[in-house]
C-alpha cells in the first residue's frame, strides 16, 4: 500500500478545501464589482471614446461587459456548487456519525482540557456534593446523566446537538437556489409586450429583442391608465388585461407595478408605458390631376384609397425624424399585392416638398394618439426551488444563530486526604456565546459557594 | 410637536451620548458611562417617537405609508436600528464601554440626514414601484444587518487597539484598560457578525421576492443587488474562515472592517456613483 494519494484524491480534497471556498467567494465579488462599475451590456463599440484599445480588447476577451453571463462566470459559480457537494459528502457522514454516537464512559483527567473548566475541593462528602451538584448545573444548564467512569462519579449534560446540522442546511439552500436559477434560464423565458389600447397579441419579444415566441393564448389591454399625486409625481400605472384564449375571453384583471397577473404559469408585470399612434387623417393629392381625396388611416392597417386599384398604410410612426417632428412612414401598393414604394411624411411640414408617395402629394390632417402599456413577460419554473431554498437558507442560518451545541461535564472524586471531595466541571460550546461563558461562570460561583468557600483550591478558566 | 423637531433633538442627544461614553471611558468613571446608556435610551424613544409622528404626518397628507422610503427615512431608521442593537446588546454582555462608536455613528446617520444639503427631509408620496407590503420587511431587515456591521465596525476598531497596546492583554492604565479583555471583544464581535449576516441574508431574500413579484425576476444583477451579494460574500468568507480556519482576531476584525465598508458602499455609493432599480434612494 502506498501513503501517496491519488490524483483523484488530490482532486477531491483540493474541490472540498477552505481555500478553494474562500477563493471562489473572493473571486465572485471581485467579478461582481467589475460587474457594477462598468455598465452591463453596452458594446465594445459604444465604449470606443471612453477606454483605451488595450483595456477594451480586455474588456471584451473576458466578456466583461456581460460578464454575469460569461462561461467563466459560469464556471465560478460550478466551482461553488462543487465545493459545496464534495465538502458535504465529505462531512456530512462524520457528522452523523458524531451524532449518533452516546458517550458511556468519560475519563474524568480530560475535563481540565476544556475551554471552560472550574475545580473545586470540599469539606462535603461525595454523595452530598453530588446532590448539590445536580442541583445547581440543573438549574444552569440541565439534568446531569451519569457516565461510567474509573475512580470518580462522572456525569453529562447535553444539548443542542442537532445544531451542527445547520450548516448542511444553508448549504443545500445554496445549491437549491442555484439549481432553481439554472431551471429557470433553461426551462423559462423572458420577454416583453407592447400592447397599445384596444389591440390583442400573443407574440412575446424575447430579451435581447433577437427573436420572440407566440403564447398559447392572447392578451388584450383594455385600458392603460397612469394617475398623478397632487405633486405631479405618479401615483399608480395601471393596465386592464384580457387573456383570450380560443377566441373566448378566459380572464379578466388589471394589473399594477405589484401586482401582476399570471395566466398558465406565465406572469405579466406592469413595466412601462407609452405613447403610439392610433390614426392619422389624411389628404392625398393627386399630382396629374389635382385631385383630392381625404381618408382615416388605422395605424399599420391597408386600406384602399378610394376609385383606385392601389391601397396604402401607415407602417411606421416616428416621434422625431432627423428632428424635423413626427412623421408617418407611408407604403403604396397594388391591392392585394406587397407595397412597391414608400416614403416619411412629416407632419409639422405640409409643405415640405418630399411628402409624396409616387403620385401623390400627402398632407397629414390630424393624427391621434393612443397609449400602449409595456409588459414584462415570463416564465420562470425554477422559481420555488429558489424559493424553497430561501427558506431553508432563512431557517439554517436563524437556528445557527440561536443555538448551539452545548456539553457539560462534571466529576467527583475522592478527596486526596481521605475526606472530603474534588469536585471538577467542564463545558464546551459549539459557538463561545456570551450567555453560555455567563452560564458556566454562574455555575462556578455558585459551586464555589455551596462547597464551602474557605476550602475551595482553585477556580480557574482556561482561555 | 412635529417629527422634525423631534428628530432634531434625537440628533443632539446622540451627540451629548457620545460625549458621555467618550469621557466615561477617558477618566474611567462608571457613572458617565451609565449616564451614556441612559441617554442613549432617551435618544431611541424620542427618535421612535418622532418616526411614528412622521408616519402618522404622511396620512394627514394623504400620502399614508412606513417612514422608511427615501434617503432621508432610511438615515433616521438606521440610526435608530444601531443604538437598538448597541443597546441589547449592552444589556445582554453588561458590557458599557464599547458605546462610544455606536453612538457616534448613530449620531453622524442622523446629521448627515440633517444637515446634507443633499437630501430632502420632506414626506414625499410613494412611486409605483415601492407600493408593496414588502417595502416594510425589505428595509426593516436590511437596516437590522446593516447597523449590526456597524456595531461589529467599532468592535473592531477597539478589538485592533487593545490588541496593538504595548502591555497586552492587561493594560495598566490609559482607555484600554477600562475595555473587556481583547479575547471577549473577539467573541462579541463573532456575535455581532453573525447577527447582521442573518439580518442581511433575510433582508437580500425579501429584496429578491419583491423584485420577482414587482418585475418577474428576482434577481437582475442590478448594482444595489450586486453590492449587497458582494457584502454577503465578504461576511460570509469571514465566517467560514474564521470557523473553519480559525482565523480569529486580527484578520477577522479587518475583515468586517472590509465589510462595512462594502456595506457604505452598497448603501450610499452604489446611490450616489451607479445607476439602477433602486434610483428612488436617493
Amino acid at each position: 500500500m502506498s501513503k501517496e494519494k491519488s490524483f483523484l484524491e488530490k482532486a477531491l480534497d483540493a474541490l472540498a478545501s477552505l481555500k478553494l471556498t474562500l477563493f471562489v467567494f473572493f473571486t465572485l465579488a471581485a467579478a461582481s464589482i467589475i460587474g457594477t462599475l462598468l455598465p452591463q451590456g453596452t458594446s465594445t463599440a459604444e465604449m470606443q471614446g471612453q477606454f483605451s484599445p488595450t483595456i477594451i480588447s480586455i474588456i471584451d476577451q473576458l466578456g466583461l461587459n456581460n460578464l454575469y453571463h460569461t462561461s467563466w462566470f459560469m464556471v465560478l459559480l460550478l466551482l461553488l456548487c462543487l465545493n459545496l457537494l464534495v465538502c458535504t459528502l465529505d462531512r456530512l457522514p462524520k457528522t452523523i456519525k458524531l451524532l449518533k454516537r452516546q458517550e458511556e464512559t468519560f475519563d474524568s483527567r480530560k475535563l481540565s482540557k476544556f475551554s471552560y473548566s472550574a475545580s473545586f475541593t470540599t469539606g462535603l462528602s461525595a454523595e452530598e456534593a453530588r446532590g448539590l451538584l445536580h442541583g445547581a448545573v440543573a438549574d444552569s444548564f440541565g439534568p446531569l446523566h451519569e457516565l461510567k467512569s474509573e475512580g470518580a462519579y462522572c456525569a453529562v449534560n447535553e444539548k443542542g446537538r442537532w445544531s451542527r446540522l445547520m450548516v448542511y442546511g444553508v448549504h443545500a439552500s445554496v445549491l437549491l437556489v442555484l439549481l432553481g436559477a439554472l431551471a429557470g434560464s433553461r426551462l423559462g423565458f423572458e420577454g416583453f409586450m407592447n400592447l397599445p389600447e384596444g389591440a390583442t397579441s400573443g407574440e412575446v419579444i424575447m430579451t435581447g429583442g433577437h427573436s420572440f415566441i407566440d403564447l398559447p393564448f392572447k392578451v388584450r389591454c383594455d385600458k392603460f391608465e397612469v394617475s398623478l399625486y397632487d405633486t405631479g409625481a405618479p401615483k399608480e400605472y395601471r393596465s386592464d388585461l384580457t387573456i383570450v384564449e380560443d377566441g373566448r375571453e378566459v380572464l379578466k384583471q388589471s394589473i399594477l407595478v405589484n401586482d401582476p397577473l399570471t395566466y398558465k404559469g406565465v406572469t405579466f408585470y406592469q413595466a412601462s408605458y407609452g405613447a403610439t399612434l392610433k390614426d392619422a387623417e389624411i389628404e392625398l393629392k393627386e399630382r396629374d390631376s389635382g385631385k383630392t381625396i381625404t381618408m382615416t388611416l388605422p395605424y399599420q392597417e391597408n386600406r384602399t384609397i378610394p376609385g383606385t386599384d392601389e391601397q396604402i398604410r401607415i407602417a411606421e410612426y416616428q416621434e422625431n425624424l432627423m428632428r424635423f417632428g413626427p412623421a408617418l412612414g407611408l407604403v403604396l401598393g397594388k391591392v392585394g399585392q406587397d407595397a412597391n414604394s414608400g416614403s416619411y411624411i412629416l407632419v409639422d411640414h405640409p409643405e415640405f416638398h418630399g411628402n409624396r408617395v409616387q403620385n401623390y402629394q400627402v398632407r397629414v390632417l390630424k393624427t391621434t394618439k393612443s397609449h400602449y402599456t409595456g409588459l414584462q413577460v415570463r416564465r420562470d419554473p425554477g422559481v420555488w426551488l429558489v424559493y424553497l431554498g430561501f427558506i431553508l437558507m432563512l431557517v439554517g442560518i436563524g437556528l445557527t444563530f440561536y443555538s448551539s451545541h452545548n456539553k457539560i461535564w462534571a466529576c467527583i472524586e475522592p478527596g486526596t486526604s481521605g475526606t472530603g471531595a474534588l469536585v471538577s466541571i467542564a463545558g464546551r460550546s459549539s459557538r463561545n456565546t456570551p450567555g453560555f461563558a455567563e452560564s458556566f461562570e454562574e455555575l462556578s460561583r455558585r459551586l464555589t459557594d455551596q462547597l464551602k468557600p474557605e476550602k475551595m483550591k482553585e477556580v480557574q478558566k482556561k482561555k | 410637536m412635529t417629527s422634525s423637531l423631534l428628530l432634531s433633538i434625537t440628533t443632539f442627544v446622540y451627540l451629548f451620548c457620545t460625549v458621555l461614553y467618550l469621557s466615561g471611558l477617558l477618566f474611567h468613571y462608571g457613572r458617565l458611562l451609565t449616564a451614556g446608556t441612559l441617554a442613549g435610551l432617551a435618544a431611541l424613544v424620542i427618535q421612535m417617537a418622532g418616526v411614528i409622528l412622521r408616519w402618522v404626518e404622511s396620512y394627514q397628507l394623504g400620502y399614508g405609508h412606513a417612514p422608511l422610503s427615501n434617503l432621508y427615512e432610511s438615515l433616521v431608521f438606521a440610526s435608530w436600528a444601531i443604538m437598538l442593537i448597541y443597546l441589547i446588546f449592552e444589556w445582554r454582555t453588561k458590557q458599557r464601554t464599547i458605546g462610544v462608536f455606536p453612538a457616534f455613528f448613530a449620531f453622524l446617520a442622523m446629521a448627515y440626514a440633517s444637515f446634507s444639503t443633499g437630501i430632502d427631509s420632506k414626506i414625499q408620496p410613494l412611486v409605483p414601484a415601492l407600493k408593496s407590503n414588502w417595502l416594510i420587511a425589505h428595509v426593516i431587515t436590511c437596516f437590522l444587518g446593516y447597523a449590526a456591521f456597524a456595531v461589529s465596525f467599532g468592535l473592531s476598531i477597539l478589538y485592533l487597539m487593545r490588541k496593538a497596546s504595548p502591555d497586552n492583554p492587561k493594560p495598566k492604565s490609559g482607555i484600554l484598560s477600562a475595555l473587556p479583555d481583547a479575547r471577549q471583544l473577539e467573541m462579541f464581535n463573532y456575535q455581532m457578525i453573525l447577527f447582521g449576516f442573518l439580518w442581511l441574508s433575510v433582508g437580500i431574500i425579501t429584496g429578491s421576492v419583491w423584485a420577482n413579484s414587482a418585475w418577474g425576476k428576482y434577481w437582475s444583477w442590478d448594482p444595489k443587488e450586486t453590492w449587497s451579494l458582494i457584502t454577503w460574500l465578504i461576511y460570509a468568507a469571514l465566517l467560514h474562515a474564521r470557523n473553519m480556519q480559525g482565523w480569529k482576531g486580527q484578520r477577522v476584525a479587518l475583515l468586517s472592517m472590509i465589510g462595512f465598508g462594502c456595506v457604505l458602499f452598497t448603501y450610499f455609493g452604489v446611490n450616489f456613483l451607479l445607476s439602477g432599480l433602486h434610483s428612488y434612494a436617493r
